[in-house]
């Protein structure tokens, strides 16, 4: 048959014809039989007949799925109180999964914007085996140089650097986001400028001054015009020339806002240092090399690079670019996946049993289907069906839902990578869709088979409530311990973040964080150094006379936002080779910057009027390094080398203690670190470390006087730009940002997954007193109590919470170690979380167990006995 | 029920060389080829309609029988289906099939009742 008359025969016309000729020709059928036999005995069943015969249409199929889809809409609508709470429940379970999905789909699946990303990966440093022990730190130029000549697993290693850009051109002076890059850097990536090209390896080694823009400055600062290219720029009072716009869109590690790219052009002295770790190295991976091969490869030639290192030789670690950009994003996403995941399981859990307790009430409609003439996988199509009903109406609710919650989870996306816009889009959509037909096949396959197979078995019998029971009973009990422990796994990773963010909340900073601002002010105008010192002078001299301003003070770094700055230091009396194990991040301060942003002294002075730049050089130092350096005893008085270890370098000598200032970022570790006083730093002016952040005490809001700040600076050199001008407590509470989020996120996945347990142990004991009310009635009859039968209902209930419980518990313990990541070197108390749990879930089961049981407790044994 | 007395159920697929046989003789109705089958096998093959309208319906789907409305004695319009040339070729390969079953039983050894 040609497909043109099947779809002929489609239309609802040409169908009734047909249907109109079955008829015709079965009834002159049954009439000869009539005529022959007198009986229609021989007839069987018309119907199944007739099913049978549309089934050799070929399209039936289809039609009897349109058909269940129809009679499935129509239960749907005449169960509406039913079918909310399931809509409701898989709404959540799908939209959750969705949200989830698409940020998933953003960080970890979706393309990154380079030709070929997966074969790209970075490099670093693991220095684990040496003395000074960081897993994994910044590569060195030096590194590159030498990795580049000799390695055999890349087809070629790029690097970048931080930069600094400060663009004086017209208008206010702006500080912009910039990065130091190697000339190879787009050929790795497999980016090209959108407009213009990338530099030439001649314009990087000459140290030509070219510079590539980002899309971003190139629209804000320059209208899109395309005659920027070839157009002089003045960078950090140094004309530079735009040689190239990068592509929209474009980002790179470690930061998505970088507007400025300058030739990398090394100084001699950088390509033979092995200590200058601030190289980011990205490389791409030869055709045919496995990520194993490389790690292998490259660790034994770091160790062969670095074989003279003094601190002894060092091996590299290979990550791919993918997992550099996600970091920590991906574990929270992943857990969160799991979690939502966990939450669609329960909900698919709660709804097998609410079926499976409906499918005994509509035992008797499922019997007269199969009495005339269903088979049993029809009614298991049928009840497939209806599920599949519920899912689709449930995943475009939870579609709805997941809307709000992906703009929620934007905010999770990495720093490093692009900004992040989640969408429905297409995968997301096929997503839930999976998700609706898997939880329809989940939750519907079980009461599709009980209640076929129920149908089957009682056929029209009346009566026949209870004498199937204890084999559904014992499965949905099983269903019920398998949701509360899934919701008790959920709420002891929630209970457990909840604790490492409260831990982090409380965290002692070091600092006093109300009316706190911070700005950064670049000094590169000012490379004499009795210039610069004077400059940083009259600037805070300026900003003090601010009113509303209790004090400001400058330091080389704001804290918590860097961990670099560090160098080795030697101890008075100790011999050269103690070096390579001391380290400590230093930080070079103005006089009043330690009072400024509150520290905390232990021991000594903060730095005073007697600490003159022609003064004995004086250091305060933190506990950590006093602790380290002198157990037992005073840290003051002592001395120090610091920076250039040789018989030439400075000798400093400590005047105070102070508690610790977390240096580097909230979450890190507190380490050795030292305060240099500004004044009495000349040898280091060549290092780069210079008082570029400002840090400004104030009495009322602090956002409220940056305009007066800025002026303010402006009043000592009008070419001078402020930037990144952020309160102590926004830095913080960026930091603990998507940690709170992701623990908020899996906390209300969790108390929905509590909700959803409850409600389903609500329901198996409900279910199980309206089943039970005539052995009820008989019970009392017989002499039991109220509170017998309260007793006998609830008991039930609370043996199945404690059997959730246990199993729900002891899975958690392998959860947790999926989250062990989020957990940043805090011990959180599993004890805690699972006694909180425990009471927690055992006070709602009671309550959802006791309603129902009261119920039975409360029955009429008269109308229980006559109950139907 | 199906089997009854010394009535056989039909094997799978033989009923549709049975139909293509009965219409090889000429266009039949519905009845009249259950009929037919049923007088020819002195009653030893009885068709059931619950698969013998399936089998007819699927078979014309197939493009081996052709079917029209004529009225046939007396003043009902009957449903006549006939063999299409199609049909005449599955008719060969139905009698071929039939064959290979029918040989393959006999080489099968009996084991002489009691």
């Amino acid at each position: 048959m040609s497909s043109w008359k099947r779809l002929k025969e489609f239309g609802p016309w040409s169908r009734a014809r047909l249907e109109r000729d079955l008829e015709r020709e079965i009834q002159n059928h049954l009439a000869y039989e009539a005529q022959e036999s007198g009986d229609r005995r021989a007839l069987g069943n018309i119907a199944l007949v007739k099913e049978d015969v549309r089934e050799a249409w070929g399209w039936a199929r289809l039609e009897q799925f349109a058909r269940d889809i129809h009679f499935g809409w129509r239960q749907v609508r005449r169960n509406p109180s039913f079918s909310a709470i399931a809509i409701g429940t898989l709404a959540l379970g799908i939209g959750g999964v969705a949200a989830v999905f698409s940020a998933v789909d953003a960080v970890l699946i979706r393309p990154l914007p380079y030709a070929g990303a997966e074969r790209l990966v970075t490099l670093w440093d693991d220095l684990s085996m040496s003395r000074t022990g960081e897993p994994k730190i910044a590569s060195t130029p030096f590194e590159w140089i030498q990795w580049r000549r000799l390695n055999t697993v890349f087809t070629d290693l790029a690097l970048t650097q931080p930069g600094q850009a400060t663009l004086t051109d017209t208008g206010e002076p702006e500080q912009l986001p910039a990065r130091k890059a190697t000339w190879n850097l787009c050929r790795v990536l497999g980016v090209q400028p959108m407009l213009g090209r990338a530099f030439s390896e001649d314009e990087d080694t000459k140290s030509v001054r070219v510079a590539m823009i980002s899309y971003g400055l190139w629209q804000r600062r320059f209208n899109g015009s395309p005659d920027v290219i070839g157009r002089k720029i003045t960078l950090n009072d140094n004309p530079y020339e735009v040689i190239g716009v990068m592509p929209r869109g474009f980002y790179f590690v470690p930061a998505r806002d970088t507007d400025v790219w300058l030739p990398a052009s090394f100084p001699a002295w950088m390509r033979t240092s092995p200590a200058w770790h601030d190289a980011h190295i990205v490389a791409r991976l030869k055709p045919g090399v496995t990520l194993e091969h490389a790690r292998a490869s490259m660790r034994a030639l770091s160790m062969q690079v670095t074989a003279k290192d003094f601190r002894g030789p060092h091996s590299a670690m290979i990550i791919p670019l993918r997992a550099e950009l996600a970091g920590d994003t991906r574990t929270e996403l992943i857990v969160l996946l799991c979690a939502s995941a966990a939450l669609l399981l329960i909900a698919c859990v709660n709804l097998a049993n609410l079926l499976l307790s409906r499918s005994s009430v509509r035992r008797r409609e499922v019997a007269v289907r199969a009495a005339i003439g269903a088979g049993r996988g029809r009614l298991i199509a049928q009840f497939l069906t209806e599920s599949l009903v519920l899912s689709v109406l449930g995943a475009s609710v939870g579609l709805m839902l997941a809307l709000p919650a992906m703009r929620f989870l934007e905010s999770l996306t990495p720093e490093s990578m692009g900004a992040v816009r989640l969408t429905l889009d297409w995968r997301v959509v096929a997503i839930s869709a999976a998700a609706a037909i898997g939880s329809a096949l989940t939750y519907g396959l079980a009461p599709a088979l009980g209640g076929s197979r129920l149908a089957l078995l009682d056929g029209l019998r009346e009566g026949a409530r209870g004498s199937t029971g204890a084999r559904s009973h014992w499965f949905q009990h099983s269903l019920i311990v398998v949701e509360v422990a899934l919701a008790v796994v959920l709420l002891t990773c929630g209970a457990l973040l909840l604790q490492t963010l409260h831990h982090l909340r409380q965290l002692d900073l070091g600092v006093r964080s109300e009316k706190l601002l911070t700005f950064e002010s670049p000094l590169f105008r000012y490379q004499d150094f009795g210039k610069r010192v004077a400059f940083v002078e009259a600037e805070l001299e300026k900003i003090r006379a601010i009113p509303g301003v209790i004090n400001a003070g400058a330091a080389s770094r704001i804290p918590m936002t860097d961990d670099g700055q560090a160098t080795f230091y030697k101890l008075a009396g100790q011999s050269n080779d103690a070096t390579p194990d001391q380290v400590a991040l230093f930080r070079i301060v103005s006089g009043d910057y330690l009072t400024v942003i509150g520290a905390q002294l232990r021991e000594g002075r903060f730095f005073g009027p007697s600490d003159r730049r022609s003064g004995a050089p004086a250091v305060i130092v933190n506990e950590s390094f006093a602790k380290r350096n002198f157990p037992g005893r005073s840290a003051l008085g002592a001395r120090f080398q610091f920076g250039e270890i040789n018989d030439t370098g400075y000798w400093y000598t400590i005047v105070g203690v102070v508690k610790e200032i977390r240096e580097r970022s909230v979450r890190k570790d507190l380490g050795p670190a030292v305060y240099l006083l500004h004044e009495q730093t000349d040898q280091w002016s060549t290092s780069g470390a210079q008082p570029i952040a400002i840090v400004v005490r104030t009495a009322v809001e602090p956002t409220s006087l940056v305009p007066e700040i800025r002026q303010a600076i402006w009043s000592v050199d009008n070419n001078q730009p402020i930037a990144r001008v952020q309160t102590i407590q926004e830095i913080f509470d960026r930091q603990l940002f998507t940690q709170s989020q992701s623990t908020a996120l899996l906390g209300a996945f969790a108390l929905l997954a509590l909700l959803l347990a409850s409600i389903g142990l609500y329901g198996v004991i409900s279910y199980g007193v309206t089943q039970r009310t005539n052995e009820i009635g008989v019970r009392m009859a017989l002499g039991a109590t109220s509170r017998d039968i309260l007793f006998r209902f609830g008991r039930r209930g609370l043996a199945l919470t404690l059997a959730g419980l246990a199993m729900g518990l002891a899975l958690s313990l392998g959860a947790v170690r999926l989250m062990t990541a989020l957990i940043y070197g805090f011990q959180p108390n599993h004890a805690i979380a699972g006694t909180v749990v425990s009471v927690i879930l055992l006070a709602v089961a009671t309550v959802a167990c006791l309603v129902p049981a009261r119920r039975a407790a409360r029955l009429d044994p008269v109308v229980a006995l006559k109950h139907e | 029920m199906k089997t009854s007395g010394d009535k056989i159920e039909l094997l799978r697929g033989t009923l549709d060389l049975l139909i293509l046989r009965t219409l090889l003789l000429g266009p039949a109705h519905g009845h009249q080829i259950a009929k037919h089958i049923q007088r020819n096998t002195d009653d030893v093959l009885q068709v059931e309609h619950g698969s013998l309208y399936p089998a007819l319906h699927r078979m014309e789907r197939k493009g081996w029988l052709a079917s029209k409305w004529a009225s046939g004695e007396g003043k009902r319009e009957l449903k006549y289906y006939r063999l299409t040339a199609q049909g005449k070729k599955q008719l060969v390969v139905e009698e071929l099939k039939w064959k290979q079953v029918v040989n393959a039983i006999a080489r099968v050894p009996v084991q002489a009742e009691s």
